[in-house]
């Protein structure tokens, strides 16, 4: 209780600092999205009383987790700007513990927040913290991660690629890339996670009118390239190195499985094809490089995607309950290599 | 009970009473078990690519490395009736230093960054052991509550060293550390191996294993007799931090790549489970190190033969903690034999036990 | 006097242990409206006795009986139902709780939904104001109260229940001389109502002042039982050592012809030291190749003492000299680094660490004194073990064998072995020779001569005053945790001086109000005095240390 009440105080502080500070920034250049959040400044500051208040935004955000998470957070962070007319407060999980999400999203819920913006760390258990923010009349948006069972009811929107779609569109280059089929592993987040059963939906969706894929397993690796790489080391002995591909459902596991694949005295890309979900950096490098094979993106930039839904809600305007954020998909070494100058993450 | 007996199955009974016998049974159990499904599964071959050996025997002894290096640490620490939840996170914190040191150094890929990155992770880690030592035994607080605060506060250090980022380097002596291969043996493991072997023959030949010993049978007894437990506590809190650094390390070294919120993660309950295998009470006063690296071997062992059997990731830890119940029931009935021939007394007869024990005498 | 029928009677009561008859044959009894005394020196038995009249020991032979009715217990409750409670010397209440909850736990006052905090409030009010602690709120935490309050809040719990008969272990070990006085005011007050009391507490003033009679145990024997106004304080203090007046005349010293040469500078020193609550400020000195024999009954200080000379306590007053340079003792390194070692009569908790093997359990303090960096080689340690187990003759010879598997009197060989390996100038030894048999006794009694002879200092304590007498050159007499003074051995003293020392201290003309009341008709006016009686109540009204509300 402490806690959350120096805690407050803090946010209190900050607020009234972004307030001095907002009274003397200027103008900046405006692009459509600029004046949307402008109007929309007004439009909530009218009943309000002054102009030039900030709009206050809870973000229960889930911390360091990876490359993508980090990049989805900054682009976040970097368009709910004061320039922008918000003062954003970033409350991460800590240890991706759900308990600390919950608290941060409760103090945010008591403070009166504007609208809160929030990424589960599990998709269970969050009925009772989304009906006080309904009953507080505080908006919830739903960045990237869902909430199970999923109740619409219960918030604004959810905002994210499509982890479906976007595990559909691997496991389709796998049918391109190996039209004759093969054995497959696929490299699972922790078991239960809603990102790990949305792509796992995806692939199988697509891969069970395929019978000349054979599955030959799933394991967790924890979203971890150590641990991907141990355990696919195991993998590739237990079925005497006969695996043709490997769905690694995050880009550090596949890191990891394509370190065991060459350790192992095979090459990457010709005896085992490595394909992985999110498009990092890291990964794109290794696709340049050969050594992974697929990358599909899930676009993690929709933070001027949010902060759009942001205005028309709180302009009393109606958006859709699932908005799906485009992402793209990189399939040869050459596009890998024409995206990276202008990968962010 | 003292007497040498010639006969086998006295032997045999001899070796049963060990505690980390039943923890070598369970490592056998487990490699039939995969040879079962997979009768090549202790073949070792020599990688025609690159001349090493290689095979799942090998996979297990490197997997076991970073394991051993927090069981050898936590065996000492539980010896003193203490218990250090801190490792994993001392394992996440110098992954994050030596990374992000390699990361931003002058000649990132030279041996003397590498070097300069050990040095660092190693100081770290026994600084934050010292730190732990110090407020158990100079503050008197429990070890249990102090390692939690370390355990927590150690993670967001890890997080402040790579500014929340799981960060990457290249140095290829640093790798050479988890992916190196001395006549065709994985470095790892005999880097492993060797520095258990330094500790014990350190614990043993100095009066370090006795005088901890004798801190977690007795602590009243061993100041009377004029131990300085204070000194003793923080070379053990030390030496486990530094230990942890070390498995730190092996484990970021193998991919390059420490990640903050998983290098380490629940490693301090994988060394606990390996000590108690071995043979440790966490009443302490007890000190095998030995039995901890047959722990380790075993939680190695046990890790690899789920992935190997294909055993469904949300059925991982029911099967793990299956495992580990079924040996733990196996040792507290080869304890209640024990205690069938030790049988001691009730502490609160001893008053006149005493007066009277000049019968036996 | 026709006495009234005992509300217990015990008799013939054995309870046996592997190895060992904790009570061989007891017979005891506790009368209506009286306070009843447990005595004995340690290993008398007097806990056992307590803890098979409250059913944590089945007895063995014998009978209880409670008010007629001959009953087996099965357990504590059992003891309870049929109205035996018990406060024991560490206050087992909840620090935590309220004091009402406290007096309540367990009896609370149930309603229709689930307890009644008003009615349960009101109950412990009324059992706190039969103590005369109707001032206390009860809603207040229990630890808002000071250790003397809190224990009177425990015997308000025990007597909630309405018993019949409190039994107070050690009730008064942790109490100063006005809070005493406050718990004695409760005892007779309950004792007017009738209950029966029995007062277990090795203050002798304490037992005398507040007592009408006495029960004395000794290694687990039934000594006899008496109405403590008969009873002279020396013959109780013989009866509990168990030698009668006329052998103690008998025992004198046989050092007698060693006692002249002490002059010079003491070895060391030690003045007004003394720490609160366990020792009064002390004087002592022990010279080289000089035996100093600590006398005095249980809980005189006698081993408080020994543990301020050797820093296994430390000293909040005084000072302490060795070879009349200042040393501060504030730990047991310190007391070995100035070559002092003192074997502790705890052996079990304070000396031998048992699952270390012999070798380990003598080399231990030499060992600790180099630090774990320099250990000693394996033909050094060999050396010191091979020495020791010789010289002392431990049995089973065999170093690598556990020290907890070893006999009493051995595991006393090699506490002696440790401290002698490392070379002391002074040798605290405290009941060296308690629960050993008569031969190991014996070797040690001339282990310490041997020492004493080669120029050692020694610190003798035992509870056998004829062996203290017997070994020691000079004899410091304590009592109440306070040096009462010295006799310097020689052919004429007795250990019936020691005693009758003891037994004259404080009878009649007390150190600063330290005794609670006295029981002589001659004490002074105004005292409570006047609670010699055969059981009936005389309704003397006794008012006095109950705090004003």
């Amino acid at each position: 209780m402490f806690r959350t009440k120096t805690w407050a105080a803090g946010v209190a502080l900050t607020a009234g600092l972004a307030l001095a500070l907002a009274g003397c920034s200027g103008d900046d250049g405006g692009d459509d999205t600029d004046t949307g959040t402008d109007t929309g400044t007004d439009a909530g500051t009218d009943d309000g009383g002054d102009s030039g208040e900030l709009i206050s935004v809870g973000f229960v955000a889930v911390g360091p987790e990876g490359g993508w998470r980090a990049a989805n957070e900054k682009n976040i962070q970097d368009t709910f700007t004061e320039e922008a007319g918000f003062d954003l407060s970033y409350a991460p999980a800590t240890n991706l513990d759900q308990a600390s999400q919950i608290a941060a999203f409760t103090s945010f819920v008591d403070e009166g927040v504007d609208v809160i913006l929030l990424s589960a760390t599990e998709g269970s258990g969050w009925e009772d913290s989304l009906t006080r923010a309904q009953e507080a009349e505080i908006p919830v948006i739903l960045i990237d991660r869902g909430i199970e069972p999923d109740d619409p009811s219960l918030y604004v929107t959810r905002i994210a690629p499509d982890n479906f779609v976007v595990a559909q569109g691997v496991a389709e280059w796998a049918l391109s890339a190996l039209p004759e089929g093969g054995n497959y592993f696929t490299l699972e987040g922790p078991a239960g996670v809603g990102v790990v059963n949305e792509r796992n939906r995806g692939w199988d969706d697509v891969m069970g009118d395929h019978p000349e894929f054979v599955k030959v397993g799933a394991q967790t690796a924890n979203w971890s390239t150590e641990e991907a790489k141990s355990v696919f080391e195991t993998v590739l002995r237990a079925n005497n190195n006969d695996i043709q591909i490997v769905f690694a459902q995050n880009d550090e596991m596949g890191l990891g499985a394509a370190l065991a694949v060459e350790e192992a005295g095979l090459t990457p890309g010709e005896d085992v094809k490595i394909a992985t979900i999110d498009g990092t950096k890291p990964a794109l490098e290794a696709l340049a490089a050969g050594r992974l094979s697929f990358v599909a993106e899930y676009n993690p930039l929709f933070g001027q995607t949010a902060l759009e839904v942001v205005n028309t809600v709180l302009e009393g305007g109606t958006v859709d309950s699932y908005i799906i954020v485009p992402s793209g998909t990189f399939d040869s070494p050459e596009a890998a290599e024409e995206a990276l100058p202008s990968r962010e993450y | 009970m003292n007497a040498p007996s010639p006969t086998l199955s006295a032997r045999l009974a001899e070796l049963v009473r060990k505690p980390f016998f039943w923890g070598i049974v369970a490592i056998l159990l487990l490699l039939v078990v995969n040879l079962l499904k997979d009768p090549t599964y202790l073949a070792i071959r020599v990688n025609p690519s690159n001349g090493n050996l290689a095979g799942n025997v090998l996979d297990i002894l490197r997997a076991s490395a970073p394991i051993l290096m927090v069981a050898t640490g936590m065996s000492l620490v539980i010896a003193t009736a203490g218990i250090d939840l801190s490792v994993g996170s001392v394992m996440a914190v110098a992954g994050a230093v030596s990374m992000e040191y390699l990361q931003n150094a002058g000649a990132p890929s030279s041996l003397g960054a590498a070097l300069v990155a050990i040095a660092m992770s190693i100081g770290l880690g026994a600084l934050l052991g010292t730190f732990s030592g110090l407020l158990v035994a100079k503050v008197g607080l429990q070890p249990f509550i102090t390692t939690l605060v370390m355990m927590l506060a150690g993670r967001g250090l890890a997080k402040v060293i790579t500014s929340g980022q799981n960060t990457t380097a290249t140095n290829e002596q640093f790798r050479w550390m988890a992916n190196g291969y001395v006549l065709g043996f994985p470095v790892v493991f005999l880097l492993a191996v060797a520095i258990v072997l330094v500790v014990i023959l350190v614990v043993r030949r100095s009066a370090l294993g006795m005088m901890i010993v004798s801190i977690g049978i007795n602590p009243r007894a061993s100041r009377m007799a004029g131990i300085k437990p204070a000194g003793l506590l923080v070379t053990v809190y030390a030496l486990s931090g530094a230990l942890a650094a070390i498995a730190g390390m092996f484990a970021v070294s193998s991919v390059m790549t420490v990640d903050v919120s998983q290098t380490g993660y629940q490693l301090e309950m994988d060394a606990i489970l390996a000590v108690v295998v071995g043979g440790g009470t966490l009443a302490g006063g007890r000190l095998s190190m030995g039995g901890a690296a047959v722990g380790a071997l075993l939680i190695a062992t046990l890790d690899k033969t789920v992935v190997f059997l294909g055993v469904p990731s949300s059925a991982t830890p029911a099967f793990k903690a299956t495992v580990i119940l079924i040996l733990f029931l196996l040792q507290a009935d080869n304890v209640r034999n024990l205690l069938r021939s030790r049988r001691p007394r009730p502490a609160s007869l001893t008053e006149t036990v005493e007066t009277k024990a000049s019968v036996a005498a | 006097m026709t006495a009234p029928e005992p509300v217990v009677r015990m008799t013939g009561i054995s309870i046996a242990f592997p190895g060992v008859k904790a009570l061989d044959g007891v017979d005891f009894r506790l009368l209506p409206g009286e306070v009843h005394s447990l005595m004995g020196e340690n290993g008398a038995g007097k806990s056992t006795l307590i803890k098979a009249l409250t059913g944590v020991y089945k007895i063995d032979a014998g009978t209880i009986e409670v008010q007629g009715t001959q009953r087996r217990f099965h357990g504590t409750a059992d003891a309870q139902a049929a109205g035996i409670s018990t406060v024991y010397q560490e206050v087992n209440l909840c620090t935590n709780l309220t004091i009402g909850e406290n007096v309540m736990l367990g009896h609370e006052v149930r309603g229709p939904f689930g307890i009644n905090w008003q009615a349960t409030y009101r109950g412990a009010t009324q059992a706190l104001t039969k103590l005369g602690l109707g001032h206390l709120d009860p809603r207040r935490p229990l630890s808002s109260l000071s250790i003397a309050l809190q224990q009177l809040v425990a015997i308000s719990r025990a007597m909630a229940t309405d018993s019949r008969v409190l039994i107070l272990d050690e009730p008064t070990s942790s109490l100063d001389a006005a809070e005493v006085e406050q718990l004695f005011g409760v005892i007779r007050r309950l004792r007017d109502e009738g209950v029966a009391i029995l007062f277990v507490s090795h203050f002798l003033d304490q037992v005398y002042a507040i007592s009408d009679r006495v029960t004395v145990l000794r290694n687990g024997q039934y000594q006899g039982e008496f109405l403590l106004r008969d009873l002279p304080r020396a013959k109780l203090i013989a009866t509990m050592i168990g030698k009668d007046l006329e052998t103690l005349a008998s025992l004198e010293s046989t050092r007698s012809e060693r006692a002249a040469a002490r002059t010079g500078e003491p070895l060391l020193s030690a003045t007004g030291i003394g720490r609160k609550g366990s020792m009064e400020p002390t004087d002592v000195e022990v010279h080289r190749g000089e035996v100093v024999g600590f006398a005095g009954l249980l809980g005189s200080g006698r081993t408080e003492l020994a543990r301020l000379l050797y820093g296994a306590d430390k000293a909040d007053s005084g000072s302490i000299a060795i070879d009349g340079r200042k040393v501060a003792l504030t730990s047991p390194v310190a007391g070995l680094d100035n070559r002092i070692a003192f074997s502790t009569e705890n052996r079990r908790d304070e000396g031998i660490v048992a699952d270390l093997t012999v070798r380990d359990n003598v080399i231990l303090a030499v060992q600790a004194k180099r630090g774990w960096a320099r250990p000693l080689s394996r033909r050094e340690e060999d050396e010191i073990v091979g020495k020791y187990i010789a010289a002392l003759n431990i049995r089973p010879a065999n170093p690598n064998m556990l020290a907890g598997n070893l006999s009493g009197g051995n595991q006393q060989k090699v506490l002696l072995g440790r401290w002698l390996a490392t070379e002391p100038e002074l040798l605290i030894l405290d009941e060296p020779t308690r629960g050993i048999d008569v031969g190991a006794k014996a070797e040690i009694q001339d282990s310490v001569a041997t020492l004493a002879a080669d120029g050692v200092a020694v610190v003798f304590i035992s509870s056998e005053l004829e062996e203290v007498v017997r070994i020691s050159d000079r004899i410091v007499v304590l009592k109440d945790r306070a040096k009462i003074g010295e006799i310097t051995n020689g052919p004429n003293v007795t250990a019936q001086q020691v005693v009758e020392l003891i037994a004259a201290h404080g009878d009649g003309d007390l150190p600063d109000g330290d005794d609670p009341g006295d029981n002589h008709p001659d004490g002074p006016p105004g005292s409570p005095t006047d609670r010699l009686r055969d059981g009936a109540n005389d309704g003397a009204p006794t008012t006095e240390g109950v705090p004003a509300a």
